[in-house]
């Protein structure tokens, strides 16, 4: 049975919680985590998916420091008003 | 000219010949506060000899993860104008052909969304508008994609795709470069705009081996156009270069790199089989000499500047493939790609590098490419070789 | 929100199709040869007949005022049709012979110049510099302009043995790839990072800050009971990888900042394989705004080139041709340790053969 996207997306968001100020995750981090989770269950694209759900949400946003990041919204260290 | 604006420095490089920035910049100086805090930024840098620039990695545009780049003025209480001055990146087109009426539309866009200051083009390819705040960054979308336009990529996630004249102006095309350009960058808009990958990802097209858009060099991914047959030859067109005077034995025979030509009177012979494409003599005899019949490409994979591992040029990884509508097998190798790099490669790992560690002939296999030795320059000449096949004793075994 | 017209993305590109000369539409994939009429004028010949392209220099980093200038051109000359090279020229695609000398014309009144086609130096592709970017190390349009008002000539005429490629990068990062040109100008940081210990902890990660340095440099530590980085300066080669990833890690030396001078890279394959370039001169400093020892330098080798190379030979395989210790010599350029490589695979440029000339 799949995994509903939905449910794929709430656990990426607890995964990217709990790692907040502790490791930037990448897409293929959570794509492995997911993976590593459920098996065959889930396939590259529904994470895809689920990701587009966070972002799209507004519950993540893209972060980059040499290499682009899933990360909670938040006020940036280099931000000016 | 603002009087309040003094950059004795930069005013400097209003003279010569060469066209200046700085003159442009100025032109933006009376309607932008932002072209004018740019040029008394620019010029403290000029005083202090170092730049003033934060690097900012959150702003972007609703969705998207690739195409805004960040940037604060390191210095917002005294250039407030640049304390925001983030950059856009928009999808050039393919060949970066335009219409006055096109490029008109974006060049109100970004008087009235940003600085008006652009660069045309960035060394990706995108036309990059230089210079907005992060209010301005959905508006500006917008306005641009009513208008038909949409961002390119940054970060971990493929940029926008380069190509270049290809058939559009030039004799020596192997296939058509804006077709497969077009194709690529609308086939791929999700990963140009959602960075899921290790790291980022160019893929430069070019007609034929004089690689006009450096992919050898510059791109993760080059499409270079080849031919396999013999070079076609127009012997009226030969005889004129010999009979205007021209010495073709010292600049075309005597410069070619496997002595495959000769010049017999006014012919000219080449032995095609010995032949390795690289242009010389059709660059200096292009009325007389042309690409062969049986175009294609060349697939190179891996170039990129040094950082992190040191600078690669592009290795050969598909000798020659047919590039034809509606480029499925293009898609098909650049999927078997991603996929193995995916799964395999390190965050911040180029695919060349990524090549490099885990072998070419451990790549080949995982991507379901058998080892040709077009791909290498020579075999090894080291003995540490991984065998993989043995002998069991009689008896043992299955 | 009902008027609200519908929020659209990944619409790509428009179709390149709607932006090409209908004479181009026409000859599209049949050209047949081209000539090169003048400097900086090309003539193309397809079956449905020539199309004449007029080549124009630009600083890339342009206004609007500039576009705008070069479309009323290509509204009054070339039917409102135009585009740009890889190397940033503007080309105006014309359809009548006749328009090229009064188009020359008007493109010269504008600051402009005619020219980077065969045997020129064809536009510079640079990086962003000090105008926009956190980690240059010098600035790359003031460099461009500067040495580009010195070699103006190259570019307008056709007189050297091949095209000559000039590139500028504002630091090892290459956003302009310099790496593979007959002379790239490159800015270099020699310092070691200054790390910013108060801010380290809440800006950067600490692993990854660690993993991002390719010397194994950076380790983990801790300051009055904060984790920060301490980075072992005897290993630091100042690429600034370790800045891109952990903002608290500037390189920013304005004492000690400046360019290096490379040379002998190319990429087309004609007569021999694309080459790296390779290192000419260490160091020469920041001295904005006309970098006179960079201008200086990279003239001379031009020079030298001009007046020895074969035609047809690129910088690098004249240097090939001529050998490393000649071309020193004839650029009166000081040899030094910094010239030899003692990065990965470091030994493949060592001589290994008795090849040499004296």
């Amino acid at each position: 049975m799949a995994i509903p996207v939905e449910q794929l997306a709430d656990e990426m968001y607890e995964i990217v919680k709990e790692s907040a100020g502790v490791k930037k995750l990448k897409g293929g981090d959570l794509t492995k985590a997911m993976v590593a989770k459920h098996g065959d269950e889930v396939s590259r694209s529904d994470v895809k998916a689920a990701i587009r759900i966070l972002i799209d949400s507004g519950r993540c946003v893209y972060g980059y420091f040499g290499g682009s990041s899933i990360e909670l919204p938040h006020t940036e260290a280099a931000e000016n008003q | 000219m603002a009087d309040d604006l003094k950059t004795p420095l930069l005013d400097e490089l209003e003279q010569g010949p060469w066209p200046s920035f700085v003159k442009d910049i100025k032109s933006m100086a009376g309607k932008k506060e932002m072209a004018k805090d740019l040029l008394r930024q620019l010029e403290k840098s000029y005083e202090d000899k170092r730049g003033y620039w934060k690097h900012g990695g959150l702003v972007g545009v609703m969705g998207y993860g690739g195409g805004v780049i960040g940037r604060y003025s390191a210095l917002p209480e005294e250039f407030p104008g640049v304390s925001h001055f983030h950059t856009m990146r928009i999808n050039q087109t393919s060949g970066w052909f335009y219409t006055s009426e096109a490029l008109r539309e974006i060049t109100k866009i970004w008087e009235e969304h940003g600085s008006g200051l652009l660069n045309v083009h960035g060394s990706t390819g995108d036309l990059v508008l230089l210079g907005t705040r992060t209010e301005e960054l959905e508006p500006t979308f917008r306005a641009l994609t009513e208008k038909g336009w949409d961002l390119g990529g940054s970060g971990s996630d493929l940029r926008t795709p380069s190509c270049c004249v290809g058939p559009a102006r030039c004799e020596n095309a192997c296939f058509d470069t804006l077709a497969v350009n077009y194709n690529l960058t609308h086939q791929y808009q999700d990963e140009l705009h959602r960075p899921m990958f290790n790291y980022k990802y160019k893929i430069k097209i070019s007609g034929c081996p004089n690689d006009c858009t450096a992919a050898i060099a510059r791109s993760d991914m080059g499409i270079i156009g080849i031919w396999k047959d013999d070079i076609q030859v127009d012997s009226k067109a030969m005889a004129d270069y010999v009979d205007s005077g021209m010495d073709v034995q010292g600049l075309v025979v005597e410069n070619c790199p496997t002595g495959c030509i000769q010049l017999d009177g006014k012919e000219i012979r080449i032995d095609n089989s010995n032949c390795v494409k690289c242009m010389h003599c059709i660059n200096v005899l292009p009325k007389a000499l042309s690409p062969g019949k049986e175009r294609g490409a060349a697939i190179t994979l891996g170039a990129k500047a040094p950082i992190v591992e040191g600078a690669l040029f592009g290795s050969v990884i598909i000798p020659f493939m047919k590039i034809e509508e509606p480029f499925e097998e293009v898609h098909d190798l650049i999927e078997r790609i991603w996929e193995f790099w995916d799964e395999h490669g390190t965050s911040r790992e180029r695919i060349g590098e990524f090549i490099e560690r885990v072998s070419l002939a451990a790549f080949l296999e995982g991507i379901g490419e058998k080892p040709l030795p077009q791909m290498i320059k020579a075999p090894r000449d080291n003995p540490y070789v991984f065998y993989e096949e043995y002998f069991a004793e009689e008896g043992e075994g299955e | 929100m009902a008027t609200e017209v519908e929020r659209k993305t990944d619409i790509g590109p428009p179709h390149y199709d709607q932006f090409l000369h209908p004479l181009i539409k026409e000859n599209y994939g049949k050209w047949q040869y081209h000539e090169t009429l003048a400097p900086g004028v090309l003539m193309h010949h397809g079956p449905a007949g020539d199309i004449y392209t007029v080549r124009v220099s630009s600083p890339r980093l342009v206004s609007v005022n500039f576009l705008n200038a070069i479309m009323d051109l290509a509204d009054k000359y070339s039917d409102g049709y135009f585009r740009f090279t890889s190397r940033n020229n503007v080309e105006f695609l014309l359809a009548s012979k006749d328009n090229i000398e009064p188009l020359k014309q008007e493109v010269e009144a504008l600051g402009l110049l005619v020219g980077g086609t065969n045997n020129a130096i064809s536009n510079v592709v640079h990086t962003q510099g000090w105008v926009h970017c956190h980690s240059a190390a010098t600035d790359a349009s003031g460099l461009v302009k500067s040495v580009m008002d010195e070699l103006a000539e190259y570019f307008t005429s056709m007189k050297l043995p091949a095209k000559l490629r000039v590139a500028v990068a504002c630091c090892l990062n290459m956003c302009g790839a310099v790496h593979a040109s007959d002379i790239a100008i490159l800015g270099v940081h020699r310092t070691p990072p200054k790390i910013d210990n108060e801010t380290l902890p809440n800006l950067c990660e600490i692993p990854t800050t660690v993993a991002s340095c390719p010397n194994n440099a950076i380790r983990p530590t801790s300051i009055e009971g904060k984790a920060t980085v301490k980075v072992d300066e005897e290993k630091c080669m100042y690429c600034g990888n370790c800045y891109t990833v952990c903002p608290a890690m500037p390189l920013a030396d304005p004492l000690n900042d400046g360019v290096s001078i490379w040379v002998g890279g190319k990429i087309c394959n004609a007569r021999t394989e694309p080459m790296f370039t390779k290192l000419a001169i260490p160091y020469l400093p920041n001295n904005p705004p006309r970098w006179p020892e960079v201008t200086s330098a990279v003239k001379k080798i031009v020079e030298i080139y001009a007046a020895n190379a074969k035609p047809y030979e690129r910088v690098g395989e004249w240097i090939n041709r001529i050998g490393w210790p000649q071309f020193f010599d004839m650029a009166g350029i000081e040899f030094t340790k910094y010239h030899l490589d003692d990065f990965r695979h470091a030994g493949t440029t060592y001589r290994r053969s008795l090849h040499n000339r004296y």
